[in-house]
C-alpha cells in the first residue's frame, strides 16, 4: 500500500468512527440492553410455537395434506406467488426500459430519462410502495403485487441496463454499420448477448423479492408477513419466531436453487456446470475437483 | 469500369483533431475492388476501415457512401462481431434481416427466401452442420468462417473486413477468399480488407493501400 491509499483508507476510518460516535452519542443507553434481550427472548420468544404448522381450525380444512391449511403454509405459498409474479412483471416491463436507458443503445436524450424512471422507482424501497399501494387497494396481495413490481422494475431495470451496456463492442457496431434498427439491435444483438447476465438477475430478484415478501406483508400487502403483523400485534412473539423461522429455511432452500441455477448460467455458460462444492467451497479447490467438461476454444480465448 | 460505391473527400482519420492518424485520404472505391489496407500496427488501419462504414466521424472532408444505408455494408470486425449466445444459423440469419425493411419486426423469423440465402452460405463456407451450435463454443477458425457467411448471406454492395483470414489455415483461406469474391462478383460489389500478412493480401487483393507517414499511397492496381 503506497502512501496515498495508506492516508485515504485512514481518512475513511477515522470519519466512520467520528459519524459513528457522533451518531450514537448517548452510549449509556446500551447498558443493560442485552440483559433486556435475553429476558424478553427467555419470556416470550423462545421456545418458538410450532401451532403455525398445524391446520387452522376455520375455515375447515379439507385438503389431503393439513400441513397445506397451516398458516405457515398458507402465507409462505402467497409469498411466494406474490414475488413470482412481480418479479416476472418486472422483468418484462423493465427490459424495454432499460434497452432505452443502455448508453450503447439508445442516445443519452433518450437515456438519461429512462435513468430518471429507474433510479425513481428505485428510491422507494417496496415497504414504501406497499404502504403507498395498500392505501390505494386497501390491504391484501393486489397491494403487495404492485409494490414489488414498482420496486423491481426499478432495480432490476438498472441491473439490465449495466449488463447491456457491459456488452462487447463488436457485435454493436457490425450492426451499426450493416444498418440494423435500434429495435433489432436490441432485440437480436444486445439482449441475447447479455442473456446469461440477464437471467441471472432476474434470479437473483426472485430471491430478492422472496425476502422482502415477508417485510412488505407487515404493512398489510399480504402473505406470509401479514400473518406476522397479526401475530406481533397480539403480542404472540412465539409464533412469531417460529413464522421467521420457516421463511429462514425457505429462502435458504431458494437461495441454493437459485445459486445452482445462477451457476449454469454464468459466462461461462454451458461450458461450467453448477457444483454444489462452488457453494461451499473455496473456487481453487473446487474448480480442482470439477475440470470443465469441454476445454474448447471459447469466443473469450478465440479473440 | 465500376460503378463508385463510396468516395473518400480529403479525409482526415483519427480520434484526436490535433493528431490525425491519416490525412488527406482523397480515393474512390468501385464496384469489383479488391483492396487490401496494408501497415504497421497502430498506424490507422481499423480506423479508416470504420470511417468508411461509418462508426467514426472524419476528423476533416466528407464520405460519401453510394450504397444503401441499410444492408449496403457488411463490415466484419476484427473480433467478428457475432452474438456469442446465438446459434450459428441465428447470426447468419441476421445478414439477411437487413435486407428485409426496416419495418420488419425482429421477433419474427426472416422468410422461406432469405432463409435460403443463409443457409447457402453457410453450405459455401462450410458451417451447415454447426447451425444449431451456440457460437461462444466454436473455435475460433469456425467463428470466422460464421462471420463470413453472415456478411455473404447479407449480400451487400461493399464488404469491410478487418483482419478476417487471422486464424485461418490455408485451406479455408482458400475456401473463405473462393467465396467472398465469388459473392462479390454476383453482386457487382466490392471489398476493403484490413490484413497483416502482405503476401496474403497481395495474392487476393486488386489494389492495395499502404499507410505510411500518415498518408494512404496506393501501390497496386490491375
Amino acid at each position: 500500500m503506497n502512501r496515498n491509499t495508506a492516508v485515504g483508507v485512514g481518512g475513511l476510518a477515522l470519519l466512520t468512527v467520528y459519524l459513528f460516535f457522533d451518531l450514537v452519542g448517548d452510549w449509556g443507553r446500551m447498558a443493560g440492553g442485552v440483559d433486556n434481550l435475553l429476558v424478553f427472548i427467555r419470556e416470550s420468544l423462545w421456545p418458538p410455537n410450532w401451532t403455525v404448522l398445524e391446520a387452522q381450525s376455520y375455515p375447515v380444512c379439507e385438503a389431503r395434506f393439513e400441513f397445506t391449511c397451516s398458516v405457515a403454509w398458507l402465507g409462505m405459498v402467497e409469498t411466494l406467488k406474490i414475488a413470482f409474479v412481480a418479479t416476472m412483471l418486472g422483468f418484462v416491463i423493465a427490459l424495454p426500459i432499460s434497452v432505452l436507458a443502455a448508453g450503447n443503445l439508445s442516445p443519452m436524450a433518450m437515456a438519461v430519462p429512462a435513468r430518471v424512471v429507474l433510479a425513481g422507482m428505485r428510491s422507494l424501497p417496496s415497504i414504501i410502495w406497499a404502504v403507498l399501494f395498500v392505501i390505494v387497494f386497501s390491504i391484501g396481495t393486489l397491494a403487495g403485487i404492485f409494490a414489488m413490481t414498482f420496486y423491481t422494475v426499478g432495480y432490476l431495470g438498472k441491473l439490465q441496463f449495466e449488463s447491456m451496456e457491459g456488452i462487447k463492442n463488436a457485435p454493436l457496431e457490425s450492426a451499426k454499420a450493416m444498418g440494423m434498427t435500434r429495435l433489432e439491435t436490441a432485440w437480436l444483438v444486445a439482449i441475447p448477448e447479455s442473456a446469461n447476465q440477464l437471467l441471472s438477475h432476474l434470479l437473483f430478484m426472485f430471491e430478492y423479492n422472496v425476502r422482502h415478501g415477508t417485510v412488505i406483508g407487515l404493512v398489510g400487502a399480504g402473505g406470509v408477513g401479514l400473518y406476522i403483523n397479526t401475530y406481533l400485534k397480539l403480542g404472540q412473539y412465539d409464533k412469531v419466531v417460529a413464522l421467521l423461522i420457516v421463511v429462514f429455511l425457505v429462502v435458504l432452500v431458494i437461495d441454493f436453487i437459485s445459486m445452482a441455477l445462477r451457476s449454469a448460467v454464468n459466462e461461462a455458460g454451458d461450458v461450467e456446470r453448477p457444483s454444489w462444492s462452488s457453494i461451499f467451497l473455496p473456487a481453487s479447490i473446487a474448480s480442482a475437483q470439477h475440470p470443465t467438461p469441454m476445454g474448447g476454444n471459447t469466443s473469450e480465448e478465440s479473440e | 469500369m465500376g460503378e463508385p460505391l463510396v468516395h473518400l473527400h480529403d479525409v482526415a482519420v483519427g480520434y484526436d483533431p490535433e493528431h490525425p492518424l491519416i490525412v488527406d485520404v482523397d480515393v474512390e472505391i468501385i464496384a469489383g475492388d479488391v483492396i487490401a489496407v496494408l501497415g504497421p500496427s497502430g498506424i490507422g488501419k481499423t480506423t479508416l476501415l470504420r470511417t468508411i462504414a461509418g462508426l467514426v466521424r472524419p476528423l476533416d472532408g466528407h464520405v460519401e457512401l453510394g450504397v444503401a444505408p441499410r444492408g449496403g455494408v457488411g463490415y466484419i470486425p476484427q473480433r467478428l462481431g457475432l452474438v456469442s449466445n446465438l446459434s450459428v444459423q441465428a447470426n447468419v440469419e441476421m445478414g439477411v434481416r437487413v435486407g428485409l425493411s426496416r419495418w420488419y419486426p425482429p421477433f419474427f423469423a426472416v422468410p422461406k427466401t432469405q432463409q435460403r440465402y443463409a443457409e447457402r452460405a453457410m453450405e459455401d463456407l462450410g458451417i451447415a452442420h454447426l447451425a444449431d451450435h451456440p457460437v461462444r463454443i466454436l473455435s475460433g477458425g469456425q467463428q470466422r468462417r460464421v462471420a463470413t457467411a453472415k456478411t455473404v448471406a447479407q449480400r451487400p454492395k461493399l464488404v469491410l473486413a478487418d483482419e478476417f483470414l487471422g486464424e485461418l489455415d490455408d485451406d479455408n483461406v482458400d475456401i473463405v477468399m473462393r467465396t467472398v469474391r465469388t459473392a462479390i462478383e454476383a453482386q457487382n460489389s466490392a471489398m476493403v480488407m484490413v490484413e497483416h500478412h502482405e503476401a496474403l493480401a497481395k495474392q487476393v487483393a486488386n489494389r492495395i493501400w499502404r499507410i505510411q507517414d500518415g498518408r494512404l499511397v496506393e501501390e497496386l492496381s490491375r
